[in-house]
């Protein structure tokens, strides 16, 4: 950064750092964009109001700026941004050209530092977004987004995008209350989403979907739950019967299906984490291969005496680690009720000659399925019950998914493991009586005081699971709850538990709930008691 | 509305080869899971590989395409087959047999016009030969608009193989011969109670073409808000929700353009005068009086004015032949009870029953002054039936029994009883819709000729861009095959054709659709985990 531009950013913060106390106390009605969602860690803004070009420039710099990732999120926004202006706009734009009236805005800058596109747990998302009018005296260009990696230019793009509105009378895109000076960074590292394909399918156009609508509220790891005892979608070449699981020749993914819906969600900026729920939630896998049942009539958990067993998770694991890079693995492991090795013979006997409990096997199974995922160098996440059963045996790089129980998180964190909170009665999308203010004001690091634990907690999750969700409904039940904690996770903590949220985050939720919509992500009203409800009566979506 | 096809029927030999023995069994037509299903199809038991880089070819073809409409329409067709997987099987392979690999599709359209004209000719014949024969498809059609609908069908014939990895069609090879039952296949949505945004608008339009479904009914403003501009009275679109919650002209030129790209006639409704009271926010002596704001204030000429350069602005961009002018639900008190309006009755000798006919014979005059022909909702004609323009169309919602009435005293109708085929009743299961037969009761052939057809309603007073689809669909499937199929191929009981409507609701979800279960009324949501086809 050059000592000028460094100077220049010291008299924009000093000149609008009073603004930004009062834009939290007293937000501006309904109808007077922008409102920001999620929040940014330290922003400023003018009065002033500034017209966007229709043409304005990619200008990139940095070892990063010329990545492909960039360019295509640019022409992204670009079409999210200018979807109505057509020919009266661009005649607009033509007689302002003929009167030598330029547009104040007619070039984005994006700056970023790395040229490495590798996309991590812990990437970093931060950027800067300064927007001013250009003259004489500045040497900054119209809009800057400076960022370390592509993936924080995404974030600042996504807020670009939020700043923009279409002005109806000079059916021009605006910014208003420019200057805008934003310096951003998400709180927590893992901002999730679970979607689960295995009690409904879920078409690969509408995955694509809702990673695209992440995006939106800057969530960053799609926690895909791929199989579960329902069916077995996706194509293992190692084992190829098990996908015989599956609800229907139809309701499948290939191998290039799965890579595919990666590539779309890291030109996003979002992590996919796979999960193989085992041993308790895998009863399909044994329709390709019923030796993974301990018996015909007695189908789950998996047989934990067999070798075969531990084959089978391991040619998946190494099939699912040539599609899915994040470092993270989920290998499930909650809810597993043993009834059936105790009421098995064989694997009855097998305890007996081990001297196990199925208490003991139940860890022998996830402690085993955990080496294998280290071997093919993964990190192992597990739900919380494994910690609770046998916590002190898990391995010590094991993240610790917490959804029962309110404090896990507090006892996981003070053994030094790590932990992402989820817990079912604010962040489970599927219990439909969570209004949003409910799911906003649940604080992962909720009774974690000491710095060194509340490290620990990597970030929280919502989970969409699917008995009850399809094609159908599964948006609507994710937007916009999914957003309200999307900015807990997203925002300081400061901006989102101070004041009264009806007046600091309400109108921007529904602002954000219409922006969705305007993008055409069927995001449901934001008033209704139970998600997923139409609209009351007629009204305006920002009253609703 | 029948019949047109058969002046391209025979063009080519090959068709001919494969005319014999097209007639299959029932459970067999179930088999193909077509929607809607054609008028005529054979079929063999061969199975054929699409090319990795399988070509539109247009040889011998009438039009020229300057606008890119066919182009466009085939390059959505291949997007839509290649959504459901990715496609990574090798291009040209051996391993599926030289023959049997489908190069592309010849198209060959007699008519040179891209008009999308009301009533032309939406036929096509679709021949997917036999691996022993050229390596072609071929889709013939007298407009671009019934290729259009060939493309459709040709989407649903193909699949993608799990093993190699391509797209196939299974049952070559394929004789279609295919037109609608009726030229009017209507489905409307209301953006007075709730604003839909362009891409939901799009969206839909886009699943409407999937169900060969043709005329948006665009109900736009109402009561609640006035989301459109009008340059000619420009305070009107003060009416709507928010100051964002609006289209502008070019929107709504941008939609009509996406629609007709499509073959989809955009019909617009202004609904007079008893829908109206958002025009007031801009114009208030638009209004009765400020505490009596509806009907629109009939004694004044500013009223029919305003009409006037709505529908003048109309005429430049929707160019469908035909413009709503509502005319339901007319509650004129207000009229007596605003002195003014009273002494302006009194002095023209008129009730207030006289006063709603003046009203809207007026509206349409000036609907036919901009080139327009009306339809009016079906109170127009229940009590002034016989004052109504002759051209008018008779809008169906409320009764039974007014369609063979409408018929009987010369006029054209469109069906959409509300028992039926209101989208916005939820507890209106499928079954209805695909059972509702606009000819009910109408024997006379020139009666029947005069219902136009029917259409689905999409009220909006509870939806909005969050459960229009859902709403919509796969309801409204049901009752486009009725509107498609030929009378004799429908099924007299909706259950036979479970199956396939199933496989048509998963193809609108694999398509990015948000088509609810089947089971139960509209948007149901699954009460439990299950395959896509079994819910």
């Amino acid at each position: 950064m050059s000592p000028n531009l460094l100077l220049l950013l010291l008299l924009l913060l000093m000149f609008f750092s009073l603004s930004i106390t009062s834009s939290l106390s007293s937000p501006s009605p309904a109808d007077s964009p922008p409102y920001l969602w999620p929040l940014p860690a330290e922003f400023s803004f003018g009065n002033e109001t500034l017209s966007v070009d229709p043409a304005v420039a990619l200008i990139v710099a940095g070892h990063g700026g010329g990545s492909p990732i960039v360019r295509a999120a640019f022409e992204r926004y670009m079409g999210m941004i200018f979807k109505h202006a057509s020919g009266r706009a661009s005649l607009l734009a033509r007689i302002r050209f003929l009167r030598m009236v330029e547009y104040d805005i007619t070039s984005l800058k994006i700056v970023v530092h790395s040229g490495s596109e590798e996309l991590q747990l812990g990437v970093d998302e931060s950027y800067t977004l300064m927007v001013s009018k250009k003259d004489e005296q500045s040497i900054v260009g119209a809009v800057t987004i400076e960022a370390n990696t592509v993936y924080g230019a995404l974030r600042g793009l996504e807020t670009f995008s939020q700043l923009c509105a279409f002005d109806y009378l000079t059916q021009s895109v605006q910014i208003y209350k420019a200057p805008w000076y934003i310096q951003d960074k998400p709180r927590f590292q893992y901002r999730g989403l679970l979607i689960d394909t295995s009690r409904h399918y879920l078409p690969i156009d509408v995955i694509k979907q809702i990673i695209e609508s992440m995006s939106f509220a800057k969530l960053n790891v799609l926690h895909w739950h791929i199989v579960d005892e329902q069916s077995f979608p996706l194509e293992t070449p190692t084992y190829p019967n098990l996908w015989k699981g599956a609800y229907s020749r139809w309701e499948r993914y290939t191998v290039e299906d799965a890579s595919e819906i990666v590539r779309f969600a890291k030109m996003r900026g979002i992590n996919v984490m796979p999960e193989v729920d085992v041993p308790g939630h895998a009863e399909s896998w044994g329709t390709g291969y019923p030796d993974l049942w301990p018996s015909l009539s007695c189908r789950e958990p998996l047989d934990v005496t067999k070798n075969f067993t531990f084959d089978v998770i391991s040619g998946i694991l190494a099939d699912m680690r040539k599609i899915f890079p994040f470092e993270l693995f989920h290998l499930g492991g909650d809810e597993v009720n043993t009834d059936c090795w105790k009421n098995t013979t064989h694997v009855k006997e097998w305890l007996q000659g081990r001297n196990f409990t199925t208490k003991d096997a139940y860890k022998y199974f996830v402690l085993r399925a955990q080496q294998i995922a280290i071997s093919k160098n993964w990190t192992p996440v597990n739900w919380e019950e494994t910690f609770s059963s046998f916590g002190k045996y898990l391995d010590p790089r094991t993240v610790v998914h917490n959804w029962l129980v309110s404090d896990i998180c507090q006892k996981a964190v003070a053994k030094g493991f790590r932990c992402i909170f989820s817990n079912q009665g604010y962040w489970y999308l599927d219990h439909l009586d969570v209004p949003w203010d409910e799911v906003y004001n649940t604080e992962p690091l909720h009774g974690i005081n000491e710095t060194s634990h509340q490290k620990l907690v990597i970030g929280g999750e919502v989970c969409m699971w699917g008995e009850t969700a399809d094609t159908s409904v599964v948006l609507q039940t994710i937007w916009p709850r999914a957003a309200a904690a999307a900015e807990r996770m997203w925002s300081t903590r400061e901006a989102v538990s101070k004041g009264n949220i009806t007046l600091t985050a309400l109108p921007r939720l529904h602002y954000f709930r219409c922006l969705l919509n305007n993008r055409g992500v069927p995001a449901a009203p934001v008033d209704n008691f139970y998600a997923r409800r139409p609209p009351s009566g007629p009204g305006s979506c920002y009253a609703q | 509305m029948r019949g047109r096809g058969a002046k391209i029927a025979g063009v080519l030999p090959l068709f001919t080869l494969f005319m014999a023995g097209a007639i299959s069994a029932f459970e067999d037509i179930e088999r193909l899971r077509i929607w809607p299903l054609p008028a005529e199809v054979s079929h063999g038991g061969r199975r054929m590989y699409l090319s990795g880089d399988f070509k539109l070819v247009t040889e011998g073809s009438k039009y020229e395409d300057t606008t890119g409409i066919l182009k466009e329409g085939f390059d959505r067709m291949l997007d839509v087959v290649r959504l459901s997987h990715v496609v990574s099987g090798g291009r040209n392979s051996s391993r599926s047999g030289g023959s049997a690999l489908l190069q592309g599709l010849h198209v060959i359209i007699s008519s040179s016009t891209d008009e999308l004209e009301y009533g032309a000719d939406e036929s096509y014949k679709l021949v997917v030969p036999s691996p022993e024969k050229p390596s072609y498809a071929h889709l013939e059609a007298k407009s671009v608009y019934g290729a259009l609908h060939g493309l459709q069908t040709f989407s649903q014939l193909c699949h993608f193989n799990l093993k190699k990895k391509v797209i196939e069609i299974l049952m070559t090879p394929w004789n279609i011969t295919d037109q609608p039952r009726f030229s009017y296949r209507g489905l409307l949505i209301d953006t007075s109670r709730h604003y839909l945004p362009l891409p939901v608008i799009k969206n839909v339009i886009d699943s409407m073409t999937y169900a060969k479904l043709n005329v948006l009914h665009w109900h736009i403003v109402d009561t609640q808000s006035f989301p459109l501009e009008i340059p000619s009275y420009p305070k009107l679109w003060n009416g709507a929700y928010s100051s964002s919650q609006r289209y502008t002209f070019d929107d709504a030129a941008e939609i009509v353009n996406y629609a007709q790209r499509r073959g989809i006639h955009v019909l617009a409704e202004i609904d007079v005068p008893g829908h109206a009271l958002s025009w007031g926010k801009g114009y208030p002596s638009l209004w009765p009086s400020k505490n009596c704001q509806e009907p629109l204030d009939v004694s004044s000429n500013f009223t029919f004015k305003v009409i006037d350069g709505i529908l003048s602005d109309f005429s430049k961009i929707f160019k469908f032949k035909f413009v709503h002018l509502g005319g339901d639900e007319v509650n004129t008190t207000c009229w007596s009870a605003t002195p003014r309006i009273a002494q302006w009755l009194k002095k023209h000798r008129m009730s207030e029953e006289e006063a709603y006919q003046y009203f809207v014979l007026r509206a349409q005059k000036i609907a036919l002054s901009h080139g327009y022909e009306t339809i009016n909702w079906e109170e127009t004609f229940n009590n002034f039936g016989s004052k109504l323009n002759p051209k008018t169309v008779v809008h169906n919602w409320l009764g039974t029994g007014v369609v063979e009435r409408v018929t009987a005293s010369g006029l054209r109708c469109i069906v959409s009883n509300q028992d039926k085929w209101y989208l916005d009743h939820i507890d209106a299961p499928w079954q209805g819709f695909y059972d509702n037969e606009p000819l009910q009761d109408i024997k006379d052939k020139k009666q029947q000729s005069l219902v136009l057809g029917g259409e689905v309603c999409m009220w909006g007073e509870h939806i909005d861009a969050s459960d229009i689809e859902q709403t919509i669909w796969p309801r409204a499937a049901a009752a486009a095959e009725r509107l498609w199929t030929p009378y004799a191929k429908l099924a007299t009981n909706p259950d036979k054709v479970t199956t396939r409507l199933a496989h048509f609701r998963c193809l609108l979800n694999q398509r990015g659709v948000a088509a609810a279960p089947l089971v139960g009324g509209g948007r149901v949501v699954p009460l439990e985990p299950g395959s896509c086809l079994a819910q």
